[in-house]
Order: C-alpha cells, then structure tokens, then sequence
C-alpha cells in the first residue's frame, strides 16, 4: 500500500507511513487490503488514519502500549508450575475495524444463533422433541461428555441457559464470516475487549477519535442487569450476585476480578460459599448472607464435589442441590456442554431450522464426524489437509494441524482417533483472514479471529460490539490462543455513517 | 464484606508495613554506624532481633554474619527465605491484592504493581548496589505513596477500616519490638547527666526510625533513655507511638463492628478495649517500676492476642450448626 500525498516527508525512514510495504497473503482474505493492495472502501478512512501516523510514532506508541498493559498487571497465568506465572497478554496496536453495516448482519446471525442453542438446551433437559422427531441423533446427545443427565426435567430458576455466550468466527477467503465453534460453558476474553480499549483510546487517542467506534464499556452493566434479571423468588434489584473463581492461579483469574470490579459484586472462591438448607450463604465478617446468583468461572465437573468430581476443592458441596431447588441461579447453566459439543455442532443449522423456522444466517464450517465410519476413514485419509479437535476440548489444546504436523505426529494422532472416535471431530483447514499486524520492525499479515459475545438476560439480548479479535503472533501461524503464542487486538465496529 | 478478602485486606496492610518499617530501620542504621564508634556486633545484630529473625538468620548464614552489615541487609531486604524480609512482605503484600482487586481501587493496584515491578525487574537492585539510603527512602515514599492512594479512592467501609486495622496493629507491635531491642541493648537507662554519646546516638536513632526525633525535641522533650521510651509509647499524637496506634485501632474496630452489634462474637473489641484502657492508665513512672521488659513484653503478648481473636472473629468465623437460623438480614 502507499500513500501518494506524503512529498519529502516519505523520504525519511522515521516518518514512512506505516503501511507502506505491506503486502497480503495470496489466497488469503485480507481485514485490511484487497488483494491488489489497496486500502478496502469499508475501512479506508481508518486505515488512512493508521497509516498517516508513520512507522516511527507507532512503534513508539506500541511500545506504550505494551507498557500500559505491564503496569496494569492485565495478566493471565501459564500452567508451567503448580504456581502459575503471570504473563501479560500480547497486545497489537493495530485494530481490526468492522464496518456498520458487516456487523449488523453479523448481530442478527449472533442473536438467532444463541436463541436456538439455548431453545435446544431447553429441549435436551425437558421433552427432548428434537430427539424424537429424529432431528440429531439420540447417540450423539446421550455419549457428549458435557451431558449431565441428571438435569432432565429441572429448569433453572429464571429460564436463562445460555446468559453468556462467545461464538469463535472466522473469515475465509471469500470475504464471509463462519462460525468455527460455540463456547456455551464459561468463555473468557471480554475483560481483555474493555482494557484493550481503555489503553487504545490512551494510546492513539486522535486516530480512535476520528474514526468513531461504538463503545464497548458498559458490557459489565449489561452483565450484570442479564444475572440479577434471571435471580430467583427475589426482586432483581435485592438479589446477592457474586463472581466465583477458583482462585488467583487460574489463568483467567485477571478477568474474574474484572467482572467483579466492573460490576460491583463480590468476587468469591469456594471456600467461600456454603449451603445450608438447599440455599447458598457466602461468609462475610458479619456473619452469613444468602447468595441468589452465581457467575461461576468453575467447569461443572468442580462445582460441587457432592454432585461431580468429589475430589473438587474449587467448589461448594451441595451446590447442584441448592441449584435443583431453584434456590439459587446459575450463569452458565449446568450441562451446557452438551451444546457446545464438537460433534453437535454440525447440527446446529438444524436446530436453528426446527426451532425458530428461519434458515441460519451464519454458515459454519463443514465438519466431519469420526464417529460415523465412512467420515472417519474420509478423515485419516485426508489428514494432511485436516484440523482435528477433540470434541470437548478447548484452548488450541489436544488439536492436530494436519499440514502444520509431522507425518509422525499424523499417524499418532490417528491412532487416538481409531481408538475413541467419538471423541474427535475433523473441518479442512481454513485460510483464516489476516490483519496488518506489528511484527518487531515492521507491519505484516498475521492471521486472526473474532469472539463475539451474546448476554441474554430473562427478557433482553445484548451483543457486545465487536468481541474480542485474537491475532497468531508467529508468522505462518493459524493458531491465536493465549496459551500459545497468540495475541489481542481491538476490535472497532465503526458507527453509522450521520449517527454523530 | 467476605471474610477472606476482610483477612486479604489486613494483610496487605500489614505486609505493606512491614516493608516501610524495614526500610527505616536499615535507613536509620545506616547512617547511625557511621557517627557512632560501636562494637561491630551492636551495630546490625539488633535489626535482625527486630525482625525476630535471629534464629533463622544463625541457621541459615551462620553466626558470624549477624557482624557482617552487608549480609544483615542482603538478608533483611532481599533474602526470600526471609519471610520478613522487604521482598517478601512486598510480594505478599501484592498477593494479597490480587486475589482482592475487585475490593480496591484501580489506582492502589497500580501503585502497588508497579513498586513490585521496580523492586524485581533490576531497577530496585541497581539503586541498592549504587545508592543504598536513596534506596531505602525510595522504599518508605512507596508505602506511604501507597497508604495515601488507598486513604485518598476507597470508600471508607469495611474493606478501608480492616487494612487500618492490620496496619496500625502492625506498627504499634513494631515500634513496641524495636523498643524492646534497644533496651536490652543498653540496659536499664541511666539518668539524663550520665548517659554516654554512644547512648544519645542510640536513642536519636530509635527515635528516627520511628519519624519521631523531630516530634520529639518539637514537644520540648530533651534525648534521654526514659523520655524517648516515654514518648514512643504514650504520646498521644504521634503517629508510631503505641498509644496512637491503639487509640487508632480501636476506632477502627469500632466501626467494623459497633458496639451494640447483636448475636455476634466480639473477642476481639473486648481484648482490644482491654489493652486500649491499659495504655491509656499507664504513665511511665509505673512502667520503670514493673520493669520496662515487661511493659513490652505485655504489650506485645496483647498485640498478638488481639490480631488472633481478629481471625476467629472476622476471617474464619464458626459455621451453622443444625441449630442455626438465618438472621433477618441474611434471609
């Protein structure tokens, strides 16, 4: 890309624009360029903003960046010993920008999406129709590990299911957005979307103000208006909302204490909460008080060692009773699992179908269920051109690039998926966009994401504006996760054009 | 207010006091070495007994270290196996915070992160090794820096009046333990005529430690043994005096759990109260009687008697039994 209006001041290294040699991928979809190089029409302004900054003051203003985020202590630990060390999470200065009318659409396939998970969610654990009319297999549902088939027929107090969703998209080639997969249970990330914001607006304050980007700061409000509203047997305004972590050692724990902060409730750990009676009471130094909602940050596997694993010191005995009696509400619900299954997943246009009667506005990724024979052997077949995921795992963990592997590494991990095929599922590898993206001395594609997050409280759906854009720091790299060499953007989603 | 972040709170403070009481010590003792002509064994031997440190410090790096001040300040300041040490409290100090950032303000946090990042990433140790007193002030500003962000964002609730709490129960024991010291040191004072220069350079320097010789000559008061141990312990407003501290305490306690507060245990308002009417009806005529040693030893005894029927009070309170009903307010 260049910049023809820069005369003599292009002449100087310190002052070139910034993006004055980058160059897209082939074959890639760019955020930033079309394949020609030009600035694409939907974000020109912004990346003219960007580029007119020069090479020089951004990478000072990266730098400050970087530091904002050090002092900050906007960690998240690495299980690398039993402490955890606190890293901070790379960030890149430059944003990926989604224009007005891209993100509409992608709201509205957002909110159908997470309406249908959560109806299915509903059905799973009530009538279970979609079973019956042979809509998804019975098997499928009834071998997910995340199933907890203790739940049948139990509503949750306050109706929510799904309170908070993050939907992981990428775009392909194309140009069009897919979903590559749902987090139902306890997505993290959103902390890192309002600090990243807080530090841009510091940082380039001139280039954020004139490119007019919708805010991002009262996710927290609208949280926690989504928790008190599904609270049960008590007025939204008296209900007791707490945070629950397992403790500073979790590698999101930054954010717990965010959410807590942010919201204004009490951040607490297991040990912290006790049942008495089927209710929840939290210890306080004047003496005990009854809790009526739970963000938990905990798996259902170590909420409750009465009810999941009993050798859980993270949870509260007698948990999963007080929440049966509908004593006390749960965000997320327990046994969403279920629906965020890898194997589930290619069904969820179905569910869209047979619940809501619309056709999914989002497309998704085709998926290939090891489970069934003929797919399988398709798969093992194929596998240098396949990502293989475990169906409940998470984090970039457990996970085979084919063409990133060795021919070793294929054949081991086709041995796993001979041995336990339910517990595999395979897509081809997409070529995810790239974005522009501060490489040491200079800006060059790095390929990324996005995680929206859904809030859907009792009577309101709120979609948070933009999400959280993770960004594979190492060249030639598909994988974005935190744990693994990934990194953060902000992600503007511009404002109309005449909102101001 | 959660008993585990009101036990964090109390702790941070208090931790956080210990490095500023530290960093006095070894601030002060650094330039009293230098006046004063003084066996080389009394001149960082009684910082280490301060600390309450002698012990493990014999272990751990012999006997003849305790002569050696570079080893004591390694050890004081540095050393993790220390658990007073300035690293130490300061990392527990930040611990305690980050398992409690919901509770305090955005600013404390960043006060506090960035002294831990510049005492541990080499920034802190290159003022040690080039300018040591410079270093320990540095120390001292960031506590208070600190305690005036926290006094100056939070809301002056529970969470505000539990760290008052362990700071000011922190600070009376400290300046009661370094009184101790310095008495055994010297021995029962002698009247004001005879004491030696050596003596006056001790007591000036007990006083400084404690920001208190300024205070001290501006009361009119002239630097004898019986006058400092006098002022240290009862006068009433200054700041490091144990008598302010109490007085403080009390006024915190008070507030974290009022008088009339039915249904609850209160152990620690009665042991509290106790010590409070103790330092308030002792002058020091009565204290050269019974023996300053003592007094101290009384003293520091309470101190930590109160600071654990705080714990069973607050932190770690008993849990319901079959008979136990929610309260009114807690159903």
């Amino acid at each position: 890309m260049t910049t023809e209006d820069r005369g003599a001041r292009g002449a100087q290294p310190s002052s070139a624009p910034l993006l004055d040699r980058y160059a897209p991928l082939p074959g890639v979809y760019d955020e930033f360029c079309t394949a020609a190089g030009a600035p694409r029409p939907d974000v020109a302004r912004v990346v003219g903003l960007l580029d007119n900054l020069g090479l020089a003051e951004f990478r000072r203003r990266q730098g400050l960046a970087e530091g904002a985020f050090h002092e900050g202590g906007v960690t998240f630990s690495v299980y690398s010993d039993q402490r955890g060390v606190e890293k901070t999470f790379p960030f890149d200065l430059i944003p990926r920008v989604l224009a007005a009318r891209e993100w509409a659409a992608l709201e509205r396939g957002l909110v159908q999406r997470v309406r249908a998970l959560n109806l299915f969610l509903e059905d799973i654990y009530g009538e279970q129709r979609i079973l019956h009319e042979g809509r998804i297999p019975r098997a499928m549902v009834e071998s997910s590990a995340g199933y907890r088939v203790a739940m049948r027929g139990l509503k949750p107090p306050g109706g929510g299911r799904v309170i908070i969703a993050g939907i992981d998209l990428l775009r392909r080639p194309d140009g069009e957005f897919v979903v590559l997969e749902d987090n139902l249970r306890v997505p993290s990330g959103v902390s890192y979307v309002i600090e990243n914001r807080g530090v841009m607006k510091r940082v380039i304050p001139g280039v954020f103000q004139q490119s007019r980007v919708r805010g991002v700061a009262d996710y927290p409000i609208h949280l926690r208006n989504a928790l008190t509203s599904v609270a049960a047997g008590v007025a939204p305004e008296e209900a007791r909302v707490v945070v629950l972590t397992p403790g500073p050692y979790n590698s999101a724990y930054f954010e717990h204490s965010f959410l807590a902060r942010t919201m204004g409730c009490p951040l607490v750990q297991g040990t912290d909460l006790f049942v008495w009676q089927d209710k929840v009471y939290v210890k306080t130094t004047r003496g005990p008080r009854r809790v009526h909602v739970i963000y938990r940050r905990i798996d259902d596997d170590f909420l409750d060692p009465e009810a999941f694993r009993p050798d859980s010191m993270l949870g509260v005995r007698g948990l999963a009773r007080a929440y049966a009696t509908g004593n006390v509400a749960l965000a997320n619900a327990i046994g969403n699992g279920i629906a965020d299954d890898k194997a589930v997943y290619p069904f969820v246009p179905e569910m869209i179908r047979f619940y809501l009667a619309e056709e999914p506005l989002l497309p998704q990724v085709e998926t290939f269920q090891c489970s069934d024979d003929g797919q399988r052997e398709h798969v093992l077949a194929n596998l240098a051109r396949m990502v293989v995921k475990e169906v409940d795992g998470a984090g970039g963990y457990g996970m085979l690039i084919g063409p990133k592997a060795t021919k070793e590494e294929r054949e081991a991990y086709a041995g796993r998926v001979r041995a336990h095929p339910r517990a595999f599922i395979a897509q081809p590898v997409i070529e995810l966009s790239t974005c522009p993206t501060w490489a040491e001395t200079q800006v060059a594609p790095r390929r990324v994401d996005l995680r929206p997050y859904v809030v859907t409280g009792a009577s309101s759906t709120f979609v948070l504006p933009g999400g959280l854009t993770r960004v594979a720091l190492v060249e030639g790299s598909y994988v974005v996760n935190s744990s693994q060499g990934g990194g953060s953007k902000d992600t503007w989603v511009l404002e109309e054009e005449g909102v101001r | 207010m959660i008993s585990r972040v009101a036990e964090s709170c109390f702790w941070l403070q208090r931790h956080l006091e210990r490095v500023d009481s530290t960093a006095r010590l070894l601030e002060v003792n650094l330039s009293f070495v230098l006046d004063v002509p003084i066996p080389v064994l009394e001149a960082w031997r009684p910082l280490v007994i301060v600390a309450g440190e002698e012990p493990r410090f014999r272990e751990l790096l012999g006997e003849g270290a305790l002569e050696d001040g570079e080893a004591v300040q390694e050890y004081l300041t540095w050393d993790q196996r220390n658990p007073v040490s300035i690293l130490s409290a300061a990392y527990w100090a930040r611990q305690n915070a980050r398992t409690i950032r919901e509770t305090i303000s955005l600013e404390m946090w960043k006060s506090l992160n960035s002294f831990w990042l510049w005492l541990t990433d080499g920034s802190g140790r290159r003022l040690y090794r080039s300018e040591r007193s410079e270093f320990y002030r540095r120390l001292k500003e960031m506590s208070q820096l600190f305690r005036g962000i926290c006094h100056d964002t939070m809301l002056h609730e529970d969470p505000f009046d539990f760290m008052r709490l362990g700071m000011l129960l922190e600070r009376a024991g400290q300046t009661a333990r370094l009184l101790d010291v310095k008495h055994h040191k010297l021995g029962p004072s002698a009247p004001v005529a005879r004491e030696t220069a050596v003596e006056f350079a001790h007591w000036q320097a007990t006083l400084r430690s404690c920001s208190a010789i300024e205070p001290f000559l501006k009361k009119g008061r002239s630097v004898a043994g019986v006058e400092a141990v006098d002022f240290l312990l009862f006068e009433t407003t200054l700041p490091r005096s144990v008598r302010h501290c109490i007085d403080r305490a009390w006024n915190f306690l008070r507030r974290i759990r009022p008088p009339a507060a039915p249904g609850v245990p209160h152990e620690s308002s009665t042991l509290l109260k106790a010590l409070l009417d103790h330092v308030r009806g002792t002058s020091i005529m009565e204290v050269m009687h019974t023996g300053i040693h003592e007094e101290l030893t009384y003293l520091i005894e309470s101190i930590g008697g109160v600071c654990l029927a705080v714990h069973r009070d607050f932190f770690d309170p008993a849990m319901p039994d079959a008979q136990w009903t929610p309260g009114p307010r807690s159903s």
